[in-house]
């Protein structure tokens, strides 16, 4: 129910057919009273005929005239009227309508039917001389009858009707909403880094196939930028990464000449720069190569406990001279779908990290846990950690927060390990170790 | 050795060029991959070192192409970017080794030197002698002077390196890969920590250092 009342297609399609239910409605309403007035005209045409007739007979005879022609027109007649005749004081005189006197004039009265008892009936009740009273009635279960008829019917039509445009409602919901959600799933695919991705275009094309058309277009123009813009990132990485390749070429030339000089330590430092700015062309390169996206056909299982114990390993040494204790949490069977290596790289920068913005004597913790039936890789210190409002703002480039920026790094570190487990389908989580920084990669779920 | 380099950035195959003569090589230069094809369909090298992106064919194509033709020379290829994609794509089109764009010279030289000389099949070993040091791959023992060492699985892995080359330079980079499977820098001083490890291991008591370290180039374990 949530889905369709959040569903505008679905809501479209119940107002067009609750607006048709209520047309129909009114037309049917129309059509009702319509009749009704009607009959009720024919009726009365009928009672003022039959009084008029009577009346006739008074110019000739007076009232015992009009008595003789109703007890006439009683006993031949057809009894689709009744009459009655009262003298001045109110008591019938003549006719088989029983009832008490109306006033003159049209009214709705009661009768005592013979048969059926107490009914209402249309009557017109005239003057006659010295002060005689006739009443001209006809039964009004005739057009009560014809009424009910035309109810019952046009309340099956109603209901019918009804049934019939909810139905018509559901499938024109389920097809907006299956022609929707095609374009929803390309952009969201889209959002998710696969720009590769195009909305199917039917053979009619209707509306749904042209907004699909200029969807596609539209990602076809982004697409074409954002290759662009990498392409451009690319070039000047690598453009930026030959001179300085060659800068290095010649200085290590000029280090193998040099040799016993005062020169080599000078020269070593001059490599030891360039390396530092072509390890961060190297971090770009990565970086803009795995938000291509295009890394994923080459994953394959990895066994995440194996990986972090290893990392473990070799990490404790490092741990050990800086003088953070270190220790692991793995339990066994932690496979994930991915690429080993760039995992390895994104937890040993979370290591780094973790030795590098942490007081001597910090402890440490990697390990790999299950949660929800996600597997998660962490690395969690006993540090400082990361202000809450920091925690988004660290994982964009170049960005380093004023408490590190005299330790060494070029800011990527955390960039590539978010680009990583994007690159995975896997979320970067920093959370608040109390105290301390707790970071985790989260892995999507595998099927098993 | 007669070597092929096939590279279309001119300072760089002259850097090459002359880095690999100075140490004693006869480097034979193509520009692009059809000279390099052809050169290596009708000469003979020891070794041909290929730019993965050549004009013309580039360097997987040439590769390909010269296996292909039952050509087994030894090769070497130049990733220029570096990307991960060339990494995880791996080097099943017959490479023997490769190298990423910008590399040391000395790291280039070390790896020559290591790809021309797995040409000659070599029977598995198991056990290596350098000097004091003594290692047997098979019930896992190290000893110096006849000593036994105990060594935490990763220095056994970097000493097994290093005697395996007992007497020519082992890289970082070379070290990275064959030890941690690591193709990528993970900037942070893994390789350098556990060598100190291993040296403390080996040279207990204050003997002589048998690992020597040269800065930039790598390090190498004497091999008397």
């Amino acid at each position: 129910m949530k889905v369709v009342l959040e569903s505008a297609a679905y809501r479209i399609a119940f107002a067009s057919s609750l607006a048709f239910a209520l047309a129909t409605l009114v037309t049917g309403t129309a059509v009702y009273y319509a009749a009704h007035v009607a009959f009720a005209r024919q009726l009365d045409a009928s009672i003022e005929q039959a009084s008029v007739g009577i009346v006739a007979e008074l110019h000739d005879e007076g009232v015992a005239g009009v008595v003789r022609a109703v007890r006439e027109r009683e006993a031949h007649g057809p009894h689709a009227v009744a009459y009655a005749v009262f003298d001045p004081q109110g008591n019938k005189v003549a006719g088989a309508l029983d009832t008490p006197m109306p006033p003159l004039g049209w009214h709705q009265i009661s009768f005592v039917d013979p048969v059926e008892g107490p009914d209402p009936a249309r009557a017109k009740t005239v003057l006659l001389p010295d002060g005689y009273r006739m009443v001209v009635a006809a039964d009004l279960e005739p057009i009560e009858q014809i009424d009910a008829t035309i109810l019952a019917i046009f309340g099956v039509a109603f209901v019918a009707l009804l049934l019939v445009t909810l139905a018509g409602a559901v499938v024109l919901g389920a097809y907006l909403r299956r022609r929707l959600r095609r374009i929803e799933a390309t952009a969201g695919a889209i959002a998710d880094g696969n720009l590769t991705e195009r909305v199917a275009i039917g053979p009619r094309g209707d509306e749904f196939d042209r907004v699909a058309a200029s969807l596609n277009a539209m990602l076809d123009r982004i697409s074409g930028l954002v290759g662009n813009l990498r392409q451009v990132t690319s070039d000047l990485a690598h453009d930026l990464r030959t001179p300085l390749m060659k800068l290095r070429h010649h200085l290590e030339a000029m280090q193998a000449r040099a040799e016993g000089e005062a020169m080599p330590g000078m020269i070593e430092d001059a490599v030891e720069r360039a390396d530092e700015v072509l390890r961060l062309f190297d971090a770009i390169l990565r970086i803009s190569e795995l938000e291509e996206g295009s890394l994923r056909g080459h994953f394959g299982p990895v066994d995440l406990g194996a990986l972090v114990e290893d990392l473990w390993e070799s990490h404790r040494p490092l741990a050990e001279d800086a003088g953070r204790p270190f220790e692991v949490s793995v339990g066994p069977g932690h496979l994930v779908v991915g690429d080993r290596e760039l995992i390895a790289q994104a937890l040993i920068n979370l290591i780094e990290n973790a030795l590098r913005h942490t007081p001597e004597g910090t402890p440490i913790l990697l390990g790999v846990r299950r949660l929800d039936g996600r597997v998660m890789a962490y690395v969690a210190d006993r540090g400082p950690g990361i202000p809450a409002d920091a925690r988004q703002r660290v994982l964009e480039r170049f960005v380093r927060l004023e408490s590190s920026r005299s330790s060494p790094g070029h800011g990527l570190g955390l960039s590539l390990v978010a680009a990583v487990a994007h690159a995975h389908g896997a979320t970067l989580r920093l959370a608040d170790n109390e105290p301390g920084l707790d970071v985790a990669i989260v892995f999507p779920e595998v099927a098993p | 050795m007669r070597i092929l380099v096939a590279e279309d950035d001119e300072e760089t195959a002259g850097f090459v060029q002359r880095g690999l003569g100075e140490i004693g090589h006869n480097v034979v230069v193509a520009a692009t991959g059809e000279d390099a094809l052809h050169l290596g369909l009708t000469e003979t090298f020891d070794l041909i070192v290929l730019d993965r992106m050549l004009p013309g064919f580039d360097g997987l194509t040439v590769l390909k192409r010269l296996r292909a033709a039952d050509v087994t020379t030894p090769a070497l290829m130049l990733t220029a970017l570096g990307r991960i994609e060339d990494r995880v794509a791996g080097l099943d089109t017959g490479a023997d080794d490769y190298l990423v764009k910008p590399f040391a010279f000395s790291e280039l030289a070390a790896r020559v030197r290591a790809v021309s000389r797995r040409t000659a099949p070599r029977e598995a070993e198991t056990r290596f002698a350098a000097g004091p040091i003594e290692m047997d791959l098979l019930s896992r023992e190290v000893r110096r002077d006849g000593r036994p060492i105990t060594l935490q699985p990763k220095e056994f892995r970097l000493l097994e390196e290093l005697m395996r080359h007992a007497g020519e330079f082992v890289t970082r980079t070379m070290l990275l890969e064959r030890v941690w499977d690591f193709h990528f820098d993970p900037q942070t001083k893994i390789v350098e920590t556990h060598i100190s490890r291993l040296r403390s291991k080996l040279n207990e008591g204050g003997l002589e250092d048998p690992i020597e370290t040269v800065r930039g180039v790598g390090y190498r374990i004497r091999k008397t």
